[in-house]
């Protein structure tokens, strides 16, 4: 159901006050300096923190390791894990993007997302990649090949994506790399919303990196602050990159950790994480307030930056650099902080270090020593200015109105901040088949204008146990409106033995997608912008699951009621009363009576 | 004439109030078209719309798991304006198609098929309602009235069965298949009622010219003619879809039972809790269940075969996969045209009360179960196994006094004793 | 078959007609006793938490020392805003939770009902779980006015104290809401419907921020003021709108953790003191009994149980050595018991009656005592069926034009022959009577049943839209007129369209047949209610119209029929002492509330709780109420 689109012109946003333009110009220009590293050399890691506000820290880190086309034909992997590139190999995958999610970015006060959503996935496991393949029916096979490969390599129960929760996006996703010498891709897309990620995914996650986690920035990647973080995203995503003339072709791996930690949180030692409340003489009374007193405390909101370093927040020293780094150059620089030129950093290690300035101060780099611990040390600090964060170019959240196990509705609040450009976007829903969205039910309304958003549609409905719904639409919401996208669902009751141990917590429905047509993405390539809502959780009706004989017992008696009752009165035939007392002499009753009478007539005869 | 005037006004009332229904209460159709008493997954109006919708925006409506219903329905309610916006038109459709029906029935009535057939007089004939009384009867029942506001395509179901039955009753052989095969079109099982109807058309045919046509004759040209507009219909729909998927997707939907959506029937339950190794089997044995009251009630009751028709409307209502109110609608309406046999019936007080019974204790138990969430789906079950046993009793009970009363005409000395059967 | 032919056999018996009126009073006797064994130790059960992943006070509560301080801080911030306005109140609440980083929103919200005009202000905050995925959500309320319209100073501080102390906590596997909503009943209806999306957008705001599905609800009512107040006691209020009922473990939760690991006491149903003796369960029972049949919402926690949010309200009473540290650990606790569950609260019971806060009855035990009072209806329902079938065998069934003069002769007859026919043997008698089966006619009854049940909708409608001044009025005038209106009706129908003997039997057995269904259906929804109405109904199970000559053939004593005018008269005043108005009258007389006050809230419930128990007295109760007295008045007319 495709209806033609109007195409919008599109002017890149001019961005707030000059403190934003600032802070936002360093973050772009820190960016753009990772994609100019990119194809240079063949390993290349780095870590950028940066402090959010309600004392949060941002620490993303990616890893990129590169390896020419050829020499991954000829399966000589020098820094492209060997595992990974076979698998690769066989189910014919030619670029492939992995994610583990959890936890949810709160855009309202962290602002824009890290790589701009480029990097992350819903809820749980998501999985799309594009393969090489004849057929459809081909292209899936593979898919299934892959799928079943990476959970055993992952330890994730990726293999569960199946054909019910398998799309074909047309819209939303644009493959990454340059494919000129490969033809007739398909791309396959997959998600787990209800996959719980932990350690023993980070662990073969670590193994693929060249510094296996004991050396460089990857040496902080610590399992209990990773999934102690309010929001925490692993990616991996393998592309072919060429040169200008499609020839040089090389295959690049990245691996990225974008984490949230609370500050106050991660602070605490590991030994007595219990946040008992802290004695009355460490809490800052309002002095001000008429009831102060030694019993009674209003407690003052601490406007200063909190102080922390990097053992305390990962849990464990940072141990030197990662060898296969190359030594100078940009690519030295593997600990960026992104923070007000002010803020005091101190650098504190054995070994020699380096530090530079760069993006007019607003971010500083370290190259790091080789062979011994390094740390960075914040100070608390009272901030007279600070950074404003690049606001993001929408929000979005999705919840499901209505109560009852019957029926529902999907409400989908889209808003773009924007004053001064309107925003083009594709909505990506990939629906279970048990929950049978409703079409014609469809409204999309913006506040501002009464002009119908939708200007395409791409929707192949569900199919009971085989396929489940996909849902796309282009969708076109005016600056500084909010677009409220509604439909109804039904649930299915399903049969008893496909419900899940937990039938009564309900199923969940995998995030929905958003990918950002009109504003082109501040990494300045062809990532994309993209946006995730959280997962719903979707209460179906559950049957007895204690009895189904009793069941099958019931309604088969009820039929044999009916049936017997009915056939009862066709096959026999009527007499009256009286002449069954006649022509009684039949059946045990005849038998009786006959023996009854000889009996008499032998007593009489005596 | 009185009797036409005694229509219109039966027929203005039972318009007024549908209407009156449809625009003072402007939620209710939604409302209840949202129950699954009254609409299946194979006949919900919300899920028409849906297909209808899919079918405009050029979207096979059929690669999907939410639309089972016949192809030419769509272009049908794809030309009335849309019920969100306009539901006028749609709701005077359904109007008419419960006055078409009722107009039906009365024919039945006055057919006069019900108690002297050709081959059989009741010993009770002079008691029977009028025809007025018996359209009065469907038209103000209030199921009929629900399902009516409620939308589903049962309705056009219902109203071709009906249809049918009084073409044969009044011997039009070739108006009678074109209905019936219209209806089995729509819903498949009311196909089953071809025999009946049949021998119904002949026994009419053979009073109407006092010679009666050859037997053979009649039955190969009329199933010939069932056949070829059966199949006339299933190329239209192929011709209109562009493929066959719609087969799969309409009579094999209700053939297979894919969609587990609760229903007043008993299938939807069983199969829920059914083990998966058995499903196969046991839909082949409950299909086969429904048939086999075909032959037998045929057969035995040869001389009324209007009464088997009838009574195979009750079993239908029962023992389908996908029931609803409608079809007990349907056959609790026709029954009245054996108004002779009420005399005979023995539990018709209890069977009654059991069905009103279900009808009050249904929906409280399904709110307690789908929203309160205080009870579980045996609540609901329970009662659909009640409703259940309510009408199979009645179709019984409805049997037996018509047995009884063949059975006065054969031998009138046992007329009112005491009989037992061997 | 063979057995159900005997069956018929039985009922074609004139002795059988006999039988139901005792049947119907044993159904009724033993539905009361039934209740009454209830307290019993060998009827009722200890209460057990059936739900494994609770855990209930497992936990140690750290929610000690410098929040103590922190708390009195708060308490004193809600006692400077006590008498300031509502969007300042909501904007300072806002602040204090967005100082412990929380999202905030509020929400604005508006009801008409009677005349008088409800309007005040939610506000809200989430925490977000660092372990949750925003796909399930408890809810902690403080409501700015408890039920007793005092301010929940502590309660409210309470909150916004636990609000603070949560945010550090790293274990929330769900999201958590705080909620302080403007008042205790419509606040949390309007907040709770608003995010379910099912509000009247014109008169209440939506939610600007939502979380996931919401898996339970407590509530905390502690109106002690800024210098705070020491407790003794719990009370534990669990009644929903409409009578329905948290999940049972979840109260036993609440209460093994406040008894058990606190030691703090918990009572129920305003049961101060609490010996465990017969007398003092069977009063707590039938507390429960009235405050669940009337339905009304009796805490903040109510609204949330219709939407199958499990809910309960912890009220501190009495003077005791506990402080409010006590209920925050108590509330602690139990939220980190809340966060272990896996799945929705689906284990344990939803209809029970408590009598002590760990005995209860489940609904297995108490069900049957609400179905016997409801099957009474039927059976004689059903009797009158049979009775009025065989009324007169009047020569030709077709044809049956009774007038009284007619009938007289041929019922004196019939019911010697039939037993002298008895005599001989069942075989004869059986065909005379399947024959002499009379023509019924249903006409008329059904006409007037449905009559009588529509003319219910016309006080339901005064009495939701009356503005609150003519209340009164209004009451007063229902009531004299529902009196006096059975009487006019029977005169009607004596002076226009005498109904037969057979019609006014059938009358009488639809009313009941119809009675006894709801009645069986509400038992199942809401049992007090179905119970209470099935007693004050009983008596139309045992009145008849006495009419010359008698309808049923049964031997009647001639004192009857010399005064039966009288008889009837007294029978007519009897029933006019069960009019569902005087009976609410005189009950809001005993309890010693005002009749107006009653209505308001009902008309409160109606327009805002979505309250069904006004349809079911006035399209149940009263209809019934009303075919029975005219049923019984035809015989003063006659």
């Amino acid at each position: 159901m495709r209806s033609h689109c109007l195409d919008n012109s599109f002017q890149p946003s001019p961005r707030g006050c000059n403190a934003a333009m600032l802070s936002f110009l360093s973050l772009l220009f820190f960016n753009l300096l990772i994609t100019f590293t990119a194809a240079g050399q063949d390993y290349y890691e780095r870590l950028l923190l940066r402090p959010l506000p309600q004392s949060a820290l941002l620490a993303s880190f990616n890893f990129r390791s590169n390896e020419s086309s050829a020499s991954f034909d000829q399966q000589n992997f020098r820094y492209f894990p060997r595992s990974l590139g076979q698998i690769l190999q066989h189910a014919r995958t030619k670029e492939l993007h992995l994610r583990f999610s959890l936890g949810r970015w709160d855009a309202e006060s962290w602002g824009q997302r890290p790589w701009d959503g480029a990097r992350e996935g819903g809820t749980g496991v998501e999985l799309w990649a594009w393969l090489e393949a004849q057929s459809e029916e081909e292209a899936f096979s593979r898919w299934l090949t892959l799928t079943n490969a990476l959970s055993g390599l992952f330890c994730a129960s990726l293999n569960f994506i199946d054909a019910t929760k398998t799309i074909r996006p047309v819209m939303s996703f644009q493959p990454e790399g340059d494919h000129h010498n490969s033809s007739n891709l398909h791309l396959l897309h997959g998600t787990l919303p209800h996959e719980v990620v932990c350690t023993e995914n980070l662990t073969p996650f670590l193994k693929l990196l060249p510094c296996k986690g004991k050396a460089g920035v990857s040496s902080l990647l610590d399992g209990h602050k990773l999934f102690d973080a309010s929001w925490q995203t692993m990616s991996i995503d393998v592309r072919p990159v060429c040169g200008k003339d499609g020839a040089d072709c090389v295959l690049e791996m990245e691996q990225s950790v974008d984490m949230v930690l609370d500050i106050d949180r991660s602070r605490r030692p590991r030994d007595n994480p219990i946040p008992r409340p802290l004695p009355i003489e460490e809490i800052a009374c309002d002095t001000s307030k008429h009831y102060n007193a030694e019993d009674t405390c209003y407690p003052l909101h601490k406007s200063a930056e909190p102080g922390w370093n990097l053992t305390e927040i990962f849990g464990r020293p940072l141990k030197g650099a990662c060898p296969l780094t190359d030594g100078d150059g940009e690519g030295a620089n593997t600990v960026c902080i992104n923070t007000p030129p002010e803020r005091i950093i101190q650098a504190n290690t054995t070994g020699q270090y380096l530090e530079t300035w760069i993006a007019s101060d607003t971010v500083r780099c370290y190259k790091l020593p080789t062979g011994s611990d390094f740390d960075l040390n914040l100070p608390e600090q009272e901030m007279t200015t600070g950074l404003i964060l690049a606001t993001p170019p929408l929000f979005a959240a999705r919840s499901i109105n209505g109560h009852g196990q019957e029926r529902g509705s999907i409400q989908a609040i889209i808003r773009n901040p924007s004053a001064t450009d309107a925003v083009e976007f594709v909505y990506l829903e990939s629906l279970p088949w048990f929950m049978k969205p409703y079409l014609h039910t469809l409204r999309a309304r913006v506040d501002t204008t009464s002009t119908n958003p939708i200007q395409e549609t791409y929707y192949r409905p569900a199919v009971d146990r085989a396929r489940g719904t996909h849902l796309e639409l282009r969708m076109l919401i005016p600056a500084s409106s909010t677009l409220t996208l509604t439909y109804d669902f039904e649930k299915a009751i399903l049969r008893y033995t496909e419900y899940p141990p937990d039938a009564n917590r309900g199923f969940d429905v995998a995030p929905a997608v958003l990918k950002l047509l009109s504003s082109q993405s501040s990494l300045g390539d062809n990532k994309g912008v993209y946006l995730r809502t959280t997962s719903l959780l979707l209460p179906l009706p559950t049957p007895d699951f204690s009895m189904p004989y009793n069941v099958i017992i019931l309604t088969s008696t009820v039929m044999a009621l009916g049936f017997g009752n009915i056939f009862n009165l066709l096959v026999r035939r009527f007499v009256g009363a009286e002449e069954v007392m006649a022509l009684g002499a039949g059946g045990l009753r005849g038998v009786v009576a006959a023996r009854v009478a000889a009996m008499r007539t032998r007593l009489l005869g005596r | 004439m009185p009797i036409d005037q005694q229509k219109a006004l039966l027929f203005g009332a039972a318009a007024a109030v549908r209407l009156l229904l449809f625009t003072a209460f402007p939620s209710l159709p939604n409302l209840l078209t949202g129950r699954v008493e009254i609409s299946t997954p194979v006949t919900s109006f919300k899920r028409l719309q849906e297909g209808v919708f899919l079918y405009t925006h050029n979207v096979s409506p059929y690669d999907g798991g939410v639309f089972h219903q016949a192809p030419l329905l769509l272009p049908l309610f794809s030309l009335l304006p849309n019920p969100a916006y306009y539901p006028f038109a749609t709701n005077l459709l359904y109007t008419i198609v419960d006055l078409l029906g009722a107009n039906a029935l009365m024919h039945i009535a006055e057919s006069g098929q019900s108690a002297t057939p050709r081959l059989f007089k009741s010993s009770r004939k002079e008691l029977r309602w009028s025809s007025i009384a018996i359209g009065a009867g469907f038209l103000f029942n209030p199921f009929t009235i629900t399902t009516c506001i409620a939308r589903p395509t049962s309705a056009l179901t219902n109203l071709f069965i009906l249809l049918a039955m009084a073409k044969a009753s009044q011997g039009a052989g070739s108006t009678f298949v074109l209905a019936l095969s219209v209806a089995s079109y729509l819903a498949m099982h009311p196909i089953l009622l071809f025999p009946p109807l049949l021998v119904l058309c002949y026994d009419v045919r053979a009073t109407k010219s006092k010679s009666a046509p050859n037997p053979l004759a009649f039955t190969a040209f009329h199933v010939l003619s069932l056949v070829v507009a059966l199949g006339g219909l299933l190329y239209l729909s192929a011709l209109l879809t562009g493929s066959w998927e719609f087969l799969g997707a309409t009579y094999g939907v209700r053939l297979l039972l894919p969609d587990l959506t609760p229903n007043v029937g008993l299938w939807w339950y069983f199969f829920t809790e059914m083990f998966d190794s058995f499903r196969e089997f046991f839909l082949g044995v409950f299909w086969l269940h429904v048939v086999s009251y075909v032959p037998g009630l045929t057969i035995r009751l040869r001389k009324q075969p209007l009464f088997v028709a009838v009574t195979l409307t009750g079993i239908f209502a029962v023992f389908t996969p996908y029931p609803s109110i409608a079809d007990g609608t349907l056959y609790l309406s026709l029954v009245p045209l054996f108004r002779h046999l009420f005399p005979l019936m023995r539990y018709t007080f209890l069977a009654s009360s059991t069905i009103l019974y279900a009808s009050f204790i249904g929906p409280a138990f399904y709110y307690l179960w789908i929203y309160a969430g205080s009870g579980n789906a045996n609540f609901f079950y329970a009662i659909t196994l009640v409703w259940s046993l309510g009408l199979s009793v009645i179709v019984g009970d409805s049997l037996y006094a018509a047995l009884r009363d063949e059975l006065d005409v054969e031998r009138p000395e046992l007329r009112g004793k005491e009989v037992k059967r061997i | 078959m063979s057995l159900i032919s005997a069956l018929l056999a039985l009922r074609r018996d004139p002795r059988i007609l006999k039988v139901p009126p005792y049947l119907s009073a044993l159904c009724i006797l033993v539905g009361v006793v039934w209740l009454l064994v209830l307290p019993l130790n060998e009827y009722s059960r200890n209460t057990y938490v059936s739900e494994n992943a609770l855990l209930p006070g497992q936990v140690h509560t750290y929610f000690t020392g410098s929040e103590h301080n922190i708390f009195r801080a708060y308490r004193h911030e809600v006692a400077a805003l006590a008498d300031s306005p509502v969007h300042e109140r909501t904007q300072r609440l806002g602040d204090i939770f967005r100082s412990s980083n929380l999202k905030v929103a509020t929400q604005k919200y508006e009801y008409h009902s009677s005349g008088r005009n409800i309007s005040n202000q939610n506000v809200y905050a989430i925490l977000h779980g660092p372990r949750a995925d925003a796909t399930e959500a408890i809810v902690l309320i403080a409501a700015w006015r408890n039920m007793a319209g005092e301010v929940n100073h502590s309660g409210v501080a309470l909150v916004l104290t636990l609000a603070r102390y949560f945010k550090r906590w790293s274990l929330w596997s769900k999201d958590i809401i705080f909620l302080i909503s403007g008042d205790s009943t419509s606040g949390p209806q309007a907040w709770v419907d608003a995010y379910h999306d099912s509000h009247s957008p014109e008169s209440i705001e939506p939610l600007s921020i939502k979380s996931g599905a919401l898996q339970g609800a407590v509530a905390v009512d502690y109106p002690a003021g800024p210098w705070g107040h020491r407790y003794d006691k719990l009370h534990v209020v669990y009644d929903g709108v409409n009578g329905q009922l948290p999940n049972l473990d979840l109260f036993n939760t609440a209460v093994s953790i406040a008894s058990g690991q606190m030691g703090i006491g918990c009572t129920l149903q305003r049961m101060w003191k609490h010996d465990d003796s017969y007398q003092e369960r069977l009063q707590t029972m039938l507390r429960g009994m009235i405050s669940q049949g009337l339905g009304h919402a009796s805490g903040p926690h109510s609204s949330f149980i219709p939407y199958h949010v499990d809910a309960i309200t912890l009220q501190t009473v009495g003077d005791g050595w506990h402080d409010e540290m006590s209920l925050g650990r108590t509330v602690e606790s139990l939220f980190r018991s809340l966060n272990n569950l896996l799945e929705h609260l689906h284990q344990s019971f939803f209809f029970y009656l408590l009598m002590q806060a760990n005995r209860f009855v489940s609904i297995g035990t108490y069900l049957p005592s609400a179905m016997l009072v409801a099957v009474n209806f039927s059976i004689t329902s059903i009797a009158l069926w049979v009775q009025s079938g065989r009324g007169a065998s009047v020569p030709n069934p077709a044809s049956t034009t009774p007038n009284t003069a007619s009938d007289s002769k041929p019922k004196a007859s019939t019911p010697d022959m039939t037993l002298a026919r008895t005599a001989t043997g069942a075989a004869t008698l059986i065909p005379t009577a399947s024959l002499a089966i009379t023509e019924r006619h249903l006409f008329l009854p059904l006409a007037f049943i449905l009559t009588s049940h529509f003319l219910g909708l016309l006080p339901l409608y005064i009495f939701n839209k009356t503005p609150e001044p003519y209340l009164r009025l209004a009451f007063d005038t229902t009531t004299v007129v529902t009196t006096l209106l059975p009487l006019a009706t029977a005169l009607l129908f004596s002076k226009f369209r005498r109904p037969t003997s057979q019609e006014t039997i059938l009358m009488q057995c639809f009313s009941l047949l119809l009675l006894g269904m709801f009645l069986s259906a509400l038992a199942t929804l809401n049992f007090s209610l179905s119970f209470l109405v099935g007693i004050f109904a009983s008596p139309l199970t045992f009145v008849r119209c006495i009419s010359p000559p008698p309808p049923n053939s049964t031997s009647v004593p001639g004192l009857v029929m010399r005064n039966r005018k009288a008889i009837s008269g007294a029978v007519v005043g009897l029933l006019v002492l069960l009019n569902p108005l005087v009976v609410i009258r005189a009950a809001t007389f005993y309890w010693g509330k005002d009749v107006v006050d009653v209505l308001v809230q009902a008309a409160e419930g109606w327009h805002v709780w979505g309250l069904w128990t006004q349809v079911v007295i006035w399209l149940v109760w009263w209809p019934a109420w009303f075919a029975g007295s005219v049923v019984v008045a035809g015989g003063l007319f006659s």
